[in-house]
């Protein structure tokens, strides 16, 4: 006689995959940000935290590290020639940011409103044991290119209450 | 998929049709999962802020003043804070303390009570001009511009104190 055989069939319950997966879409899109990375961490540097920071708009970034002065990834100065050095601004940081403005102008030359959107805005993604007398000379450079408002990049602390609670020991 | 009432059994001539009907997730599931590695893909972990500020001087656009205001500013020194205003006042905030490795530790509490009560006094008053010493770290200037803006001093100048 047959042995009767199960049937290989077998209903396969989504459900919960689906709850899951639609939880964490939503989530996912709350912490979208439209404006995508303007800064990228780095190693050597390490922001300040803040409270009352605004959301980061898109700028030249002048990062500025312990031992140097980059802009757009390029290096403009060493941070112990700065120090030497008694002039108020750094000429190749002024230079790079006349470079960034007249991409910008060219960009925007057939811009009607042009003087008015130019917001002059540079980011300063400093060292939190960078001395003030670098972060002044870089903002005297960015007036100076004319960039008149100066962004300081920050933490914001949430971020780093999150952080420390995950290194924590438990 | 949700399930349905059983139908009852018909004793009549038409026959109920069935109320069970099972609902095709699998392109739910497809497009859930292209949504979530777009998103797994773009997401910016690191939630950076800004504090914007101007430098004083060197074609710094001008500060337009409210009808009611005073020139506030406010010394980061190694000696702590001094906030002066053109009203006479100047009030000196000391440190609260140095670290172990000799690093000064500012009163950030105390300049917060300061601002906020001269926030009371001058309600108007949105402009602030912080007047760093050159060995002052970043992150306290970041800290102490942090709080002006907390206290609704959110019009910042910086310049160099010496």
């Amino acid at each position: 006689m047959l042995r009767g055989r199960k049937s290989t069939n077998a209903d396969l319950n989504v459900v919960p995959m689906v709850d899951m997966m639609t939880m964490l879409v939503i989530f996912l899109l709350q912490q979208f940000s439209a404006t995508g990375e303007v800064l990228f961490m780095q190693k050597d540097i390490k922001l300040p935290d803040a409270r009352h920071g605004q959301q980061i708009e898109v700028a030249p970034v002048v990062a500025i590290s312990a031992a140097q002065v980059v802009i757009s990834g390029q290096r403009v100065a060493e941070v112990a020639e700065v120090e030497k050095d008694p002039s108020q601004i750094i000429g190749n940081l002024v230079e790079k940011l006349r470079d960034e403005k007249k991409r910008w102008d060219f960009i925007h030359q057939n811009d009607q409103d042009r003087e008015k959107n130019w917001k002059g805005e540079v980011n300063v993604q400093a060292d939190v044991r960078v001395p003030f007398r670098i972060v002044r000379r870089v903002m005297a450079s960015a007036a100076e290119a004319g960039y008149g408002n100066v962004n300081l990049a920050t933490v914001e602390e949430s971020t780093v209450a999150a952080a420390a609670a995950a290194r924590a020991p438990r | 998929m949700g399930g349905g009432a059983m139908p009852e059994a018909g004793h009549g001539r038409r026959k109920r049709r069935a109320l069970d009907a099972n609902v095709n997730v699998v392109p739910a599931i497809d497009l859930l999962s292209c949504c979530i590695s777009f998103l797994l893909f773009t997401a910016v972990w690191t939630q950076i802020g800004r504090l914007q500020t101007a430098p004083l001087g060197n074609g710094a656009p001008a500060e337009s003043q409210p009808t009611k205001s005073i020139t506030v500013t406010l010394t980061i020194g190694q000696n702590g804070y001094v906030l002066a205003t053109s009203a006479g006042t100047q009030i000196e905030i000391p440190l609260s303390g140095r670290t172990s490795d000799g690093a000064v530790l500012y009163d950030l509490k105390a300049l917060e009570e300061r601002l906020k009560k001269l926030k009371v006094d001058f309600p108007d008053q949105a402009a602030i001009t912080v007047a760093a010493d050159d060995a002052v770290l970043y992150a306290d200037l970041v800290h102490t511009i942090d709080a002006c803006v907390g206290a609704g001093l959110a019009n910042v100048s910086v310049m160099g104190a010496s």
